[in-house]
């Protein structure tokens, strides 16, 4: 039920089809829905891969609000053609290749202009199931229901309207796969250890979770020359997977004995790493993750979505020892330009992003991914949509 | 000032002098006769000429449990001369005009020879009853008792013992009355603008607490160009002495009526602060200035110490999505043999202001005093003359 003719559905509400999350852990539902044509500022985008990322999952299955919002279209790694715009939108056209991404960037406020922040504060009152510029959506269903947005992109579906400071244009020279990887899990690994921790030569890393957002912060710590990286991971397979992304030691939480992690990772390191990460999104690893960073300069960034709403709980003696935690979105990455940047490294080989991907469905079979991804299968695995080539 | 000639007939045998004992928990100092040993092997023997308090050492002489000691000569800001030297010293020699610090610099260990951090990784920093290297006491009382140390300094005697790696030379023609400040509280807060937090010109810094090691970390503040300096505390009395230090606008935490001092602070900033600095020691305030500084680039800075053991808290979300850095440090995370003799000379051309925080001078015998007007917050620093 494609429309061919991009130029013949501009400014006309579109009917597609698309994968509806309507119960908080059940799969998927494939339905015909309808689309909206951008408004002005938005650009509605013919989506041509996908890949699922963990953070839908924990939307998913969440129950309680301000996770659990339903019915909803999840993904927001993907990548797609621009099929039409609305008003005001000179930056991308129809046609163009682009990535939605989670992140805004409008280039204009002051945390877009300042070098220091990516978290683009044009608009205040996002609440990460509508539109962000008016709150309102732009899918239904045949009954006429509202369905809801995730993170300001919505890929899971034929053709998604997003906010213009939320797509990024991008070569055509990157196979599409690759490139939707860029627009979440990766470049948020690979900016946490660039940006955000800025690795340096012979720095130690602490990776505490190996999935794709851990994989690709080794990887981003290997190419800044880190000489040790750490995997912890209660999955002993993922070593072996790691050794391609750069990991140097691993460490399974469940093979420890009577020892911590933290205690064994102090020991290995004579002190604790420089840079520890928590890629996987739960309170008690952020702790464990602050605990095995070096006193006098350890540094721990927090990439993982708490998935329980707990806190984080730091020693007040252990912060004063000149330790720092911070937290990133998209490892500080602005989108509009530092995408570009590592979609070139890629091309130019220095970035092996090849391997992430482990699996490929059709858009039919999307529920397999959720199942992949659960099992501890997959790394990331793409949905097509459309293919193209 | 008059540095007197080192006498070469104590050199080698141990020193009887006056120390102001703490002998029980909070109650007052005694002062008596101490004998103190000569120095080890990489040791200095130093004769104190003044010395101030630092709220620490009020901490370790209220509390009861460990590792609050006793008897304990406390004390750890403070300048001397250089009595005489044991083996193994080299930089160092008798006559010498020395500050102590109790964060070691051993100039050559890992964390010591790394620009990242201020922490020594062979002396590692704790509230220690023995001198480092050999968790043996250099004091006695007449009756051969032992007396402990605090912190590796000891300051609260005429003749106190220190490690050379807890020891800087510095320049002899500095006002000791001002430069004894610069062995800690002043030199934390300052370093804490300055290195830790690396304030730039044009920032907005808010300051909760406003004691000698918030001002100081005003003074930094205003030192690196911070426009804005906006202090908290519950005292509005500290809003005049603040001004002094260049802070620029005040709330007292007490008066806010509905809102919290975060969201005070926020609505002032249009948004938050690019540093906030926690000079108290409670984790309820860490997160009151954590709230209130700005997403995407703003930093808290603890210095405060609280109880041992304490925690604290941060949402995951808030963590996650502010973007926000919450760091701590010691001594202002500045390494002492390099940056101490850097404060000074930075005082003697007149930028960095110390005389402002000397409130009393009082003789030794008036030491006690000195921890009345701390405690009932009377004072900023009380500079404590050892001189005969």
């Amino acid at each position: 039920m494609d429309n061919k003719n991009a130029s013949s559905t501009a400014g006309k509400i579109i009917r597609c089809r698309a994968a509806i999350s309507r119960i908080p852990g059940k799969p998927l539902v494939m339905e015909e829905i309808e689309v909206d044509p951008p408004k002005a500022g938005e650009v509605r985008i013919k989506i041509l891969c996908t890949s699922l990322c963990h953070s839908d999952v924990t939307f998913w299955r969440s129950t309680q609000p301000p996770m659990a919002v339903f019915p909803r279209i999840l993904g927001h790694e993907a990548v797609g053609v621009v099929e039409s715009v609305g008003g005001g939108v000179e930056e991308v056209r129809e046609g163009d290749l682009v990535l939605p991404v989670f992140q805004g960037d409008c280039g204009e406020c002051r945390d877009c202009k300042s070098p220091k922040s990516n978290i683009c504060s044009k608009f205040v009152n996002k609440d990460n199931q509508s539109m962000p510029r008016d709150g309102t959506n732009r899918f239904r269903d045949l009954k006429g229901e509202v369905i809801h947005n995730v993170l300001n992109v919505s890929s899971f579906t034929q053709y998604t309207v997003v906010d213009v400071t939320h797509v990024v244009k991008i070569t055509p020279d990157i196979p599409l796969d690759i490139a939707c990887l860029l627009s979440c899990g990766v470049s948020t690994g690979l900016g946490a250890a660039w940006k955000v921790a800025e690795v340096e030569e012979g720095s130690t890393v602490a990776i505490f979770g190996l999935g794709a957002v851990g994989l690709s912060v080794a990887e981003g710590a290997r190419i800044r020359g880190a000489t040790r990286i750490i995997g912890v991971d209660l999955n002993p397979e993922k070593f072996e997977t790691g050794k391609k992304f750069g990991i140097t030691d691993f460490i399974n939480p469940a093979t420890c004995g009577d020892k911590t992690v933290s205690q064994v990772i102090k020991e290995m390191t004579d002190g604790g790493a420089d840079y520890c990460f928590e890629c996987i999104g739960l309170a008690s690893v952020m702790n464990d993750a602050f605990n095995s960073s070096r006193e006098g300069w350890g540094k721990t960034v927090i990439l993982g979505v708490e998935m329980h709403g707990s806190p984080i709980s730091l020693n007040s003696i252990e912060i004063l020892k000149g330790r720092s935690v911070c937290g990133t979105f998209f490892g500080g990455l602005k989108p509009k330009s530092d995408i570009a940047t590592l979609a070139q490294k890629y091309l130019d080989k220095e970035l092996n992003l090849d391997e992430f991907i482990t699996h490929e469905v059709s858009f039919h079979d999307i529920n397999k991914a959720f199942d992949l991804l659960l099992e501890g299968k997959s790394l990331r695995c793409v949905i097509w949509i459309d293919k193209q080539n | 000032m008059d540095i007197e000639k080192p006498s070469n007939k104590t050199a080698g045998k141990p020193i009887q002098c006056r120390a102001a004992i703490a002998t029980a928990p909070g109650e007052p100092l005694v002062i008596d006769e101490v004998i103190v040993d000569p120095p080890n092997s990489h040791e200095v023997r130093v004769r104190i000429i003044c010395t101030s308090l630092c709220h620490s050492d009020v901490t370790f002489w209220k509390m009861k449990d460990f590792p609050a000691v006793f008897p304990r000569i406390l004390g750890h800001e403070a300048i001397g001369v250089v009595e005489s030297v044991g083996e193994n010293v080299d930089g160092v020699v008798e006559g010498d005009v020395v500050i102590p610090h109790f964060l070691a610099d051993c100039t050559e260990c890992v964390g010591c020879r790394s620009k990242k951090g201020n922490l020594c990784s062979a002396f590692p920093f704790k509230i220690s009853p023995w001198m480092p290297r050999d968790q043996t006491s250099r004091f006695k009382d007449l009756r051969g008792e032992t007396i402990h140390h605090f912190v590796s300094v000891s300051s609260f005697s005429e003749y106190t013992v220190l490690d050379i790696a807890h020891v800087v030379k510095v320049d002899p023609t500095v006002p000791p009355n001002r430069a004894c400040l610069l062995s800690c509280g002043v030199s934390t807060g300052v370093g804490a603008a300055w290195r830790t937090a690396n304030v730039e010109v044009g920032s907005t810094v808010v300051i909760f607490g406003l004691g000698s090691i918030g001002l100081a970390v005003a003074e930094g503040a205003r030192l690196c160009g911070a426009t804005r300096i906006i202090g908290v505390d519950v005292i509005s009395e500290k809003f005049e002495i603040g001004k002094r230090f260049g802070v620029t606008e005040f709330v007292n935490s007490k008066n806010c009526g509905d809102k919290s001092v975060s969201q005070i602070i926020i609505d002032m900033t249009d948004g938050g602060a690019d540093y906030c600095f926690e000079c108290v020691g409670l984790a309820s305030l860490v997160q009151e200035a954590y709230a209130c500084c700005r997403k995407g680039w703003g930093k808290t800075i603890v210095l405060g110490v609280d109880q041992p053991g304490s925690q604290l808290s941060l949402s995951s979300f808030e963590v996650l999505h502010s973007g926000k850095i919450l760091m701590g440090s010691l001594f202002g995370g500045l390494k002492a043999k390099s940056d101490i003799p850097i404060l000074l000379k930075r005082y003697m051309d007149k930028e960095l202001e110390l005389d402002k925080f000397v409130t009393h001078e009082m003789k030794f015998e008036e030491i006690n005093s000195a921890f009345d007007l701390l405690i009932k917050g009377k004072c900023l620093r009380c500079v404590i003359w050892m001189g005969e």
